[in-house]
C-alpha cells in the first residue's frame, strides 16, 4: 500500500486543471449506523420472541415439505413409473429440478468467495443469507439425482467404497463426477458458511440470557473469544476457503453441464454448455437471492444495510448474466446451422418450433427479454417490480433446464422412437414440496442463526476506518 | 405323496350294478364259449408252456393278458401316466433343454414346430427345420401360442348343467350317454359345430361318426375362411414364390395373414435376395393390388390401391389382359367384356401384364381367398397362359355343412367344439336361439363360462362346458399347407383335467381308444412304413416325408365365368374390408398378451383395433391433425393422426352397413384405397379373460372391452368385405394405444435404399448421407474387414481389462502350446432390410425367449413397452410438400432395431455404476444386479433400444402396478402363477428399477460355447461352428433377414452379409461402431409403370432435405483413394 500512497503524492497536474468531480463511493451502510446498532439489529432477529408470521410460515412450509417426502416414499415403494418418465425421455422433472436447485445454489458461494477475492465489499450485506440459500438449495438438489434412480437402496454404489465384489464406480461417467462435484461443493460451502458465522455466533452467545441458549450457541461458537490471534487465523482461513471455493463455483455447474454435454444427444452435445450453465446458474442464483432478500429486508427493516446500491448491483449482474444466457441461446442455433449436421439442426429448430415450443418461448421471454428491463434505473428502484422480474427469471431458468433436458430427448436420432413427456401429479408434488423443504430450512436459519454477518458489516462500515477522509 | 396305483381296483358294489358294458356279442349273450374263455386261468395251450421257448412264452402271456381284459368288462379305460423320475433317465440333464417336434394347428394347415422344454415344461416354440419349406421359422401366432398354455384364465375344470364340477369320469359318462341316446334316431337330433382342422385323425373320427349316425350333422365354421379358391377350382393352389420372378398379388396378403405365410415368406424372400446389380435385376418383382395396406403391399415394388369389392373385377381385367397379350386375344376380349363398373389406370394393367408376360414361365398371379369364385377362375386362366409357377393339389374334401344349417334347423343335441361362435358367428345367423333350442348342449372350450362368450351362453342354457386341452398337452396330427403329415404331440401332461377334441369325438365314433392310439392308427394308414420305428422317427422328425397332397388338375372353363359387376363406391357408399387382426386373429388369440402388445406392423397400434380410413376420406371428414409451426416451415412432416402430449387421439366414428352400426376410433392410414374402411376382427369381447379386457389404471376396477367388435358386420355370405357402408363421426375422441408416433424418417440416412441401377453405378451406394461425410472412424484400420477390426482396433469401454486370449501366458507349462491360444470369436449381426417384411415374428420370439414382460395397454400408452426388438416403420411418398401433406400412396420400409452392440458403446461410458460393460466377445452386456437405474444409458443410446422397468411388470399384474407393496402380487386368485411357468430358466427375470435390452441371446451363446468346449475335448478348437448358434429373432424370421455369428470368421454367413456392398451401419458417424449392421433395401421398379421413380422415395426425400443424399463413392468413407470417383451420378432433385 505504500506504493499507492507515494504515487498519490505525485498527483498529475492535469487533475488540478480539469478538477474532476468528487465521485463519492456508494455507502454500504446508510444513516451512519453504529456498531452497536448493527449488533442489536442482527442479534435482535434471533433474540426476539418468535413472531407469529414465522410460526404460520413454518407450519405451512412443513406441510408443503411433506409433499416431497410422501412423493418420494411412494416413488421408492412403487417404482419410477409413478413419474411421467417413458421411453425415450429417461430424465424428466427430477433432473430438471436438480439442475434448477443446483443453479440456485450458485449465488451464495459466488458472493462469498469470488466477490470476496475481488474485494466487492457490498457482498457483506447479503453473503450470509445467500450462503444459507446455497446450502439449502444444494440439499434440495441432492434429493433428486438420489431418488430418481430405479433402485435407490443401491445408490451407495456411486461412492467409491471398497467392497468385497471388487467393483468400483465407473469414473468415466459424468454422473459419477456429479457425485464428487456436488458433494464437494456442499461440504466446502457448508464449511465456509459455518466458519464465517463463528464470530457472530460468539456475539449471540455472549448476549444469551437463558442457559440453554448459552449452551447452544457456545457449542456453535467453538470457543470464539475474538482475540487478535483468533481474528488473524480466522481471516486467513476465510481467505483460504474463499480461494478454495472459487473454482468450485465454476466447477460444479460445469460438471452438471457435462451430464448433458458429454452425451451424444443432439441438443445436449455442445461445447458451449459449461460457461453457459455457469452463467445461467449465477443468473438464477442472484434472482433467488433477490427473491428472498427483498421480503426479509422489508420484514426486518434492513434498509440501512441492504440498500439500493446492493439491489442495483444484483440487478446488474442479473442483466449481464441474462444477456450471456441469451447470447448462448443464439450461439447454439448458429453452431447447429454451421455444423451442417441434420440431427443438430433439427434439435434446435424443433426446440423453437416443435412440440415443446411453448416451453422454449417461456424460457426465452423470462430469461432474455424480462431482465432487459434492468437497464432502467427506475425499474431497479421499484422493488416490487424487481421482485416480480426475479420470479420470472426463476421460472425461466427452470424452463431452460426443462427445454434442454426434455426436448432433446423427446426427438433425437430415430424418428420412430420420438415421444412426448409430461409429468404426473407425483412429479409435480415432489417438486412443489422441495420449496417447502427449502423454506423450512431457511426459516430455521433466520430464526436461530445470524442473518447478516455482523463482523463483516462492521468492517465495511465507515466507523471501521477512522482514517478515511 | 401316495404312490400311484396302477392295478385295477376291486369292483365296488355300485359299479357292478350300474350299466353293463360288453365288448363282444359272445359276452352279451353269455355264450358258454365266452364263459369258458373268460374263466380259464390260462389260454388254451398254456399248459404247453414247458415245451415253448422264451419268445413264445412271452407271446402267449401277452395274449392272455389281452384276453384277461375282456373278462373284466371294461369299467375303466387304461390311462397313460406321465410320471416324475424315480430314477434319472438317460439323455435328460437338468438345465439342458429337450426339444420335441409337434405342430401348431391352424385352420387349414398346421405349422411344424420344435418345442423347447425344460424338465418337460414347454417354454419356447421354434420352427421345425425338418420341414424344408418352413425351416426354423415360425409365425408370431405359433410363437405366442405357448403363452396360451399358461393362460391363467383357461378353463381348469369341466362344469355340468347345474354348475357342478364334473370329474373326468363323469364327462366321459356324459359323452357316452349322449352317443348312446343319439343311436335311437340315427343321429338326426345330433349336431356338431367345429372349427375346420387339417387333422386326418379328426377327419377319420368324423367319418366314423357319420357312418355310425347317418343323419348326424357336422358343421364347420370359421369367420375367416381360406377355401374359396379351392372350392372354385376343385383344387388347392400352391404358388411357388421361390420360382416366380414376377408376382402379381390381387388382395392376397401372402406375407401377412394366411395359413402358410411362413413358407411363402421364406420362398419369396429367397427369391428377393440380391447383392449384385445382376442379381438385383433378376430378383422377384412384386405387383400388389389391394385395398388396405398389408405387409404384402409393403413389400410391393408397385402397388395399386383398389377397393376389395372391385378387385374381383380387376382380377378379370388382369386375366383378360394376360390372355390378350399372350396370344389369346379373343378369349381375353370375351373375359374383358364381362367386366363392368370398375375404373383403373389402363397403363398400370397393361405394363404390369406386359412385364408378367415377358417373364412367361416365371410369372405368377395370386388372388386373395375372399375374392369371388369367378375371380379365382380368371386368375387360373391367367396363370395357365403365363405358365405360372404354381401347383394345384387335391385338398381333403370336406363334407361339412355351413353354420346357416344349424340356425335354420336347430339340433336337439348340440356339441360345440372349440372356436367361439357366440362371439365370432355371422351376424345374420341366430346361433343363440339354436343353442337355446337344443335340449342338450356340450361345449368344449379353452375358456370357461367366465371368460368366453360361447361357454357363457352354454352355461346359461344349462349346458355342459368341458375344459379343453392345449395343443401342447394333447395328441393329434395335421397337415402342412403342402399336405405333409405332421404330428401334434404333447409336451406335458395336461395341467388340468381337460379334454382334447379327439377325446370328445371318440366316444361318438364308438371308440374307446386314447388319442395316441387313434393318431397311431391314422399314421399306420397314411405311412408307407408303419413300423414302430417309423412312427418313432415321425414323432422325432415331426414330418412324414413324401406325404404331401397329390397333384390334381383344376376344373375350370372360361365359359362358366359369369359377369363381374363392381359396385359404385363413393364417400357416401364406402366399403368395409374385414380382416383378422394381427393381435387376436379372429378372436382366437384375444387373451394372449404377447400378441396384444405386438404392434400392428403398419398402423403400429396395439391392444385395440381401429377403423382405418384413407387420407382422402380423412380430408373429407376433416379429422387430420392441425399442423405445428415446424410442419409449416417444412422442417418436420405433419403427423398423420392427431397426437396430443404423446398420445394418439382418434375421433370415434360410426360405421353403418345395411342398418347395422358399429363404433370405433378412426385411424388415418396412408395407402388405403380411398373408399375402403379397414376393420380388424378379434376385439370387443364381452366375456373375456384379463388380457382381452381393458384395464384402466386410473379407474381401478372399471373395465371395458378391448377395442370394438366387427362381427355385427360379418354376414355369412359376405364376411371379408361389404360395400354400401357409411361413416359418421361422433363428437367423442379417445386415446389409442400405439408404439410409433411419427411416420417419416425426415430425410435422414437411417434406412437406405437403392436399386439395380444404383448397384451398377456405384456398388457402395449404401454409404450415403452424413455417414458419407463423416471422418473415418477407424483411422488407418478402415480398410480392414469387420472381423479384423473387431480383434485389432481398440474398442471396449469396460473399466476392466479383458485378458488377451490370443496370447499364451508366459508360464512354462504353456511353452510349445502357443498355437492353441486363438483369438476369441466376435459376435455380430446383419439385418437385411431387403427381405424383412415386418411380420413381427422376431418381436414375439424375443419376448418368449427373453422373459420380456407384457406391460399392458395403459403402460404402452405411457410409452413404456418393453420389447427388446422393434420394427420401425417409415413411409415415404417422395413429394416435396414442405411437411404438410399426408402420404396417400407411400412406399414403406421396416427396420428391425435391437441393441446394436456398439464397439464403443455410448451407454457404457455414462453408466456410473459399471452396470453395462463390454465383454471380450464384443457383447454390450447388462449386469442387472449392478444396475441402479439412472437411465443415463438409455438417454445416451442413439438407437433408443434400452428398456427400463419403470414398475414391477414381472411381479404385479396390469391394473395393480401403481399400488406398490400394498397391491396384490401377480395373479392372486390362481392356484399357480401360471404364466411364470413359461419363463425361460436361462434368463433372469428383471425387477423394477433395472434397465434391460437385447443381449444377442447371451444364454444361447453360452450354451453354444459350452457345447463347443464339450465337443472339443482336449483339442484347442473350442470355436462355435457357424450355423450351430441361432439367436431367437434370427431363428424365427421367416424371411431369413437376420444373420448372426462370428465376424472374425470370413466364411461365416454374417461375415459374408457384412461384406456385402449393401452393408452399412446406422448412425455410424457417431463412432458407435455397431456390431449390428444393415443391408440396404433394394427396390425392383419397372420403369415403364406409371409413377415409377428412378430413385427410391426415401432417397428422394433425403436429397430434398439435405441436398446431397447421393451415394458418394468411397471418397469420404473409410477406403480412401478407392477406385470409385465422387458419386458418379447424383439423382435429380
Amino acid at each position: 500500500m505504500a506504493h499507492a500512497h507515494d504515487s498519490s503524492q505525485e498527483r498529475p497536474a492535469i487533475l488540478d486543471k480539469v478538477r474532476p468531480a468528487e465521485l463519492p463511493r456508494a455507502k454500504l451502510i446508510l444513516n451512519d449506523r453504529s456498531f452497536h446498532w448493527i449488533t442489536d439489529k442482527v442479534c435482535g432477529i434471533v433474540e426476539e420472541p418468535t413472531p407469529t408470521w414465522w410460526k404460520v410460515l413454518f407450519v405451512a412450509a412443513l406441510f408443503i415439505a411433506s409433499f416431497t417426502f410422501v412423493g418420494m416414499a411412494y416413488l421408492v415403494s412403487t417404482g419410477t413409473g409413478t413419474w411421467g418418465l417413458r421411453s425415450p425421455v429417461g430424465w424428466g422433472w427430477a433432473i430438471v429440478n436438480f439442475v434448477f436447485w443446483v443453479g440456485i445454489g450458485h449465488a451464495g458461494t459466488l458472493i462469498s468467495a469470488i466477490l470476496c477475492l475481488l474485494r466487492q465489499k457490498w457482498r457483506t450485506s447479503i453473503n450470509r443469507a445467500a450462503e444459507a440459500m446455497t446450502i439449502f438449495a444444494v440439499m434440495c438438489a441432492g434429493l433428486f439425482p438420489l431418488f430418481h434412480v430405479g433402485r435407490v437402496w443401491f445408490a451407495w454404489w456411486l461412492f467409491p467404497i471398497p467392497n468385497q465384489n471388487g467393483i468400483w464406480p465407473q469414473f468415466r461417467s459424468p454422473l459419477e463426477w456429479d457425485v464428487f462435484a456436488v458433494s464437494t461443493y456442499f461440504t466446502v460451502s457448508t464449511l465456509f458458511w459455518y466458519m464465517g458465522m463463528i464470530p457472530d455466533l460468539g456475539a449471540i452467545r455472549d448476549r444469551a440470557k437463558t442457559w440453554w441458549r448459552k449452551a447452544f450457541y457456545s457449542l456453535l461458537a467453538m470457543g470464539w473469544r475474538g482475540g487478535n490471534r483468533q481474528w488473524s487465523n480466522f481471516e486467513m482461513a476465510y481467505l483460504l476457503l474463499a480461494g478454495l471455493s472459487t473454482p468450485l463455483v465454476l466447477s460444479v455447474h460445469t460438471i452438471v453441464s457435462f451430464d448433458f454435454a458429454v452425451s451424444n444427444v443432439p441438443g445436449w452435445h455442445t461445447t458451449i454448455f459449461p460457461p453457459y450453465f455457469v452463467a445461467g446458474a449465477i443468473f438464477s442464483g442472484f434472482a433467488m437471492v433477490l427473491t428472498l432478500m427483498l421480503p426479509l429486508r422489508a420484514i426486518y427493516r434492513l434498509h440501512d444495510v441492504i440498500n439500493q446500491y446492493h439491489i442495483d448491483n444484483m440487478c446488474k449482474i442479473i442483466l449481464a448474466t441474462g444477456s450471456m444466457v441469451g447470447y448462448a441461446y443464439a450461439t447454439e442455433f448458429f453452431i447447429a446451422a454451421y455444423s451442417g449436421n441434420a440431427y443438430e439442426k433439427f434439435a434446435f429448430i424443433n426446440r423453437a418450433f416443435g412440440q415443446y415450443s411453448w416451453a422454449y418461448w417461456i424460457m426465452v421471454s423470462c430469461n432474455v427479454i424480462t431482465p432487459q428491463l434492468f437497464w432502467f434505473k427506475k425499474v431497479r428502484a421499484n422493488h416490487s417490480l424487481v421482485w416480480i422480474i426475479c420470479l420470472f427469471v426463476n421460472v425461466g431458468m427452470w424452463f431452460e433446464r426443462f427445454v434442454i433436458t426434455v426436448t432433446s430427448l423427446a426427438n433425437d436420432y430415430l424418428p420412430s422412437s420420438w415421444g412426448y413427456y409430461s409429468p404426473t401429479i407425483v412429479d409435480i408434488f415432489t417438486f412443489f414440496g422441495t420449496f417447502g423443504f427449502f423454506s423450512v430450512l431457511f426459516l430455521l436459519f433466520i430464526r436461530f442463526l445470524p442473518l447478516l454477518p455482523m463482523a463483516e458489516l462492521k468492517m465495511v462500515s465507515p466507523q471501521a476506518d477512522p482514517h478515511a477522509h | 405323496m401316495s404312490k400311484k396305483v396302477f392295478e385295477h381296483p376291486v369292483a365296488q358294489a355300485g359299479e357292478t350294478t350300474g350299466p353293463s358294458y360288453w365288448r363282444s356279442l359272445e359276452e352279451r349273450n353269455k355264450t358258454p364259449e365266452f364263459r369258458t374263455r373268460a374263466e380259464r386261468e390260462f389260454v388254451e395251450g398254456a399248459s404247453a408252456i414247458s415245451t415253448v421257448e422264451r419268445r413264445e412264452f412271452l407271446m402267449l402271456m401277452g395274449a392272455s393278458f389281452g384276453l384277461a381284459g375282456l373278462g373284466l368288462a371294461g369299467c375303466r379305460e387304461p390311462r397313460n401316466h406321465t410320471l416324475p423320475y424315480a430314477k434319472q433317465p438317460e439323455n435328460t440333464i437338468p438345465g439342458v433343454p429337450t426339444f420335441y417336434a409337434t405342430s401348431f394347428p391352424g385352420e387349414s394347415a398346421n405349422q411344424p414346430l420344435l418345442v423347447e422344454t425344460h424338465q418337460h415344461r414347454p417354454t419356447k416354440v421354434e420352427g421345425n427345420p425338418s420341414h424344408a419349406a418352413n425351416g426354423t421359422a415360425s409365425s408370431k401366432f405359433a410363437q405366442a401360442s405357448i403363452l396360451d398354455l399358461y393362460d391363467p384364465d383357461r378353463a381348469q375344470a369341466s362344469y355340468g348343467a347345474n354348475g357342478a364340477q364334473l370329474s373326468v369320469a363323469e364327462v366321459r359318462d356324459l359323452l357316452r350317454a349322449l352317443a348312446a341316446s343319439a343311436q335311437s334316431d340315427a343321429g338326426a337330433g345330433l349336431a356338431f359345430l367345429a372349427r375346420p382342422s387339417s387333422s386326418p385323425t379328426r377327419a377319420r373320427l368324423v367319418a366314423a361318426i357319420q357312418a355310425a349316425y347317418p343323419k348326424v350333422r357336422w358343421v364347420e365354421y370359421t369367420p375367416v375362411s381360406q377355401h374359396k379358391a379351392a372350392r372354385a377350382l376343385g383344387a388347392q393352389v400352391l404358388p411357388d414364390y421361390a420360382k416366380a420372378r414376377r408376382v402379381l398379388s390381387l388382395d392376397r396378403d401372402f406375407l401377412g395373414a394366411h395359413d402358410g405365410t411362413v413358407e411363402d415368406t421364406r420362398a419369396y424372400s429367397a427369391a428377393r435376395r440380391a447383392d449384385s446389380a445382376d442379381q438385383a435385376e433378376k430378383m422377384t418383382r412384386l405387383y400388389v393390388v389391394e385395398s388396405t395396406f398389408t405387409l404384402t403391399g409393403g413389400a410391393a415394388d408397385h402397388r395399386l390401391r383398389a377397393s376389395t369389392s372391385h378387385i374381383s373385377s380387376l382380377a378379370a381385367l388382369f386375366a383378360a389382359e394376360v390372355l390378350t397379350q399372350s396370344g389369346q386375344a379373343s378369349e381375353g376380349a370375351a373375359l374383358k367384356a364381362k367386366v363392368s363398373g370398375v375404373q383403373v389406370d389402363e397403363r398400370w394393367v397393361k405394363e404390369c401384364v406386359a412385364d408378367l408376360v415377358q417373364a412367361k414361365g416365371e410369372a405368377l398371379v395370386v388372388a386373395g381367398d375372399h375374392l369371388t369364385a369367378d375371380a379365382h377362375r380368371a386368375v387360373f386362366l391367367a396363370n395357365q397362359a403365363l405358365g405360372a409357377a404354381v401347383r394345384y393339389v387335391s385338398a381333403p374334401s370336406s363334407s361339412a355343412l355351413s353354420i346357416a344349417d344349424l340356425a335354420t334347423k336347430p339340433a336337439e343335441t348340440l356339441v360345440i367344439l372349440g372356436g367361439n361362435p357366440a362371439y365370432d358367428g355371422p351376424a345374420d345367423i341366430n346361433l343363440a336361439s339354436a343353442v337355446k333350442a337344443a335340449k342338450k348342449v356340450v361345449r368344449l372350450g379353452y375358456h370357461g363360462a367366465a371368460f368366453d362368450e360361447t361357454s357363457s351362453q352354454v352355461k346359461s342354457v344349462g349346458g355342459t362346458v368341458i375344459a379343453s386341452s392345449h395343443y401342447l398337452e394333447s395328441w393329434s396330427d395335421g397337415r402342412t399347407v403342402d399336405g405333409t403329415y405332421v404330428p401334434v404331440q404333447p409336451m406335458i401332461d395336461p395341467l388340468f383335467p381337460t379334454f382334447s377334441e379327439l377325446e370328445v369325438l371318440a366316444p361318438f365314433a364308438g371308440l374307446t381308444k386314447e388319442p395316441f392310439a387313434l393318431v397311431r392308427e391314422t399314421f399306420n394308414a397314411l405311412a408307407k412304413d408303419n413300423s414302430d420305428h417309423a412312427f418313432a422317427a415321425w414323432l422325432a422328425e415331426g414330418v412324414l416325408a413324401d406325404s404331401g397332397y397329390a397333384a390334381t388338375p383344376p376344373r375350370v372353363t372360361a365359359s362358366e365365368i359369369k359377369a363381374f359387376k363392381a359396385p359404385v363406391l363413393s364417400f357416401d357408399a364406402l366399403e368395409v374390408r374385414i380382416l383378422p387382426s394381427v393381435h387376436a386373429g379372429d378372436g382366437l388369440y384375444a387373451n394372449n398378451g404377447w400378441l396384444a402388445e405386438a404392434p400392428d406392423p403398419m398402423s403400429k397400434t396395439c391392444w385395440e383395433n381401429v377403423i382405418l380410413i384413407s387420407p382422402k376420406l380423412a380430408a373429407k371428414l376433416d379429422v387430420e391433425p392441425e399442423p405445428m409451426l415446424i410442419n409449416k416451415i417444412g422442417q418436420m412432416n405433419r403427423n398423420i393422426n392427431l397426437t396430443v402430449a404423446g398420445r394418439l387421439l382418434c375421433r370415434v366414428a360410426k360405421v353403418t352397413v345395411d342398418g347395422v352400426t358399429i363404433q370405433g376410433p378412426v385411424f388415418i392410414m396412408p395407402g388405403m384405397a380411398d373408399y375402403t374402411l379397414g376393420l380388424q376382427l378379434g376385439f370387443g369381447r364381452t366375456v373375456a379373460g384379463r388380457v382381452a379386457t381393458r384395464v384402466d389404471e386410473r379407474l381401478a376396477g372399471r373395465v371395458t372391452g378391448n377395442g370394438f367388435s366387427v362381427y355385427p358386420l360379418v354376414a355369412s355370405a359376405a364376411s371379408a368385405y361389404r360395400p354400401g357402408a357409411r361413416l359418421e363421426l361422433t363428437a367423442a375422441t379417445v386415446p389409442v394405444c400405439n408404439m410409433q408416433d411419427h411416420w417419416s424418417m425426415e430425410g435422414r440416412d437411417i434406412v437406405r435404399e437403392g436399386n439395380a441401377e444404383d448397384l451398377r453405378d456405384n456398388a457402395n451406394f449404401a454409404k450415403l448421407g452424413i455417414d458419407g461425410h463423416a471422418p473415418a472412424v477407424y483411422g488407418k484400420d478402415g480398410t480392414m474387414s469387420p472381423g479384423q477390426k473387431a480383434i485389432t482396433t481398440p474398442r471396449g469401454n469396460s473399466a476392466y481389462e479383458h485378458p488377451d486370449h490370443s496370447v499364451a501366458p508366459n508360464v512354462a507349462v504353456w511353452k510349445g502350446h502357443e498355437s492353441e491360444f486363438l483369438p476369441l470369436q466376435q459376435w455380430g449381426m446383419s439385418i437385411d432390410l431387403n427381405t424383412c417384411t415386418g411380420c413381427n415374428a422376431c418381436v414375439t420370439a424375443c419376448q418368449s425367449e427373453n422373459n420380456i414382460p407384457v406391460v399392458g395397454r395403459d403402460q404402452v400408452l405411457k410409452g413404456r413397452n418393453m420389447q427388446w426388438i422393434r420394427l420401425d416403420r417409415y413411409f415415404f411418398d417422395g413429394r416435396d410438400n414442405a411437411g404438410m401433406a399426408i402420404p396417400e400412396d407411400p412406399q414403406v420400409t421396416f427396420m428391425g432395431v435391437a441393441c446394436q452392440h456398439c464397439e464403443t458403446a455410448p451407454c457404457e461410458s455414462v453408466c456410473p455404476a459399471n452396470a453395462t460393460v463390454h465383454d471380450d466377445q464384443g457383447l454390450n452386456t447388462m449386469a442387472y444386479n449392478r444396475c441402479i437405474g439412472t437411465r443415463y444409458c438409455a438417454n445416451n443410446c442413439p438407437y433408443k433400444v434400452r428398456r427400463f422397468n419403470f414398475l414391477d411388470y414381472n411381479k404385479r399384474e396390469a391394473g395393480h402396478y401403481y399400488e406398490g407393496p400394498l397391491g396384490p402380487a401377480k395373479l392372486p386368485k390362481d392356484p399357480a402363477d401360471l404364466p411364470q411357468l413359461q419363463k425361460n430358466p436361462d434368463v433372469s427375470v428383471r425387477m423394477r428399477g433395472v434397465m434391460e435390452k437385447c443381449t444377442y441371446c447371451v444364454q444361447r451363446i453360452q450354451e453354444a460355447k459350452i457345447h463347443a468346449k464339450v465337443r472339443a475335448k482336449n483339442s484347442a478348437d473350442v470355436k462355435v461352428a457357424d450355423g450351430t448358434l441361432q439367436v431367437a429373432c434370427q431363428q424365427a424370421c421367416p424371411a431369413g433377414a437376420i444373420e448372426f455369428g462370428d465376424i472374425t470368421d470370413p466364411n461365416s454367413r454374417v461375415s459374408k452379409a457384412k461384406a456385402s456392398t449393401r452393408s452399412y451401419g446406422a448412425l455410424t458417424y457417431l463412432n458407435t461402431r455397431p456390431r449390428t449392421t444393415y443391408q440396404a433395401k433394394l427396390r425392383n421398379l419397372n420403369s415403364k409403370m406409371p409413377g415409377a421413380n428412378r430413385v427410391p422415395l426415401s432417397r428422394k426425400e433425403m436429397a430434398g432435405r439435405e441436398g446431397h443424399a447421393a451415394p458418394h463413392g468411397a471418397v469420404h468413407t473409410e477406403v480412401h483413394g478407392a477406385a470409385e470417383a465422387h458419386g458418379s451420378k447424383h439423382p435429380s432433385k
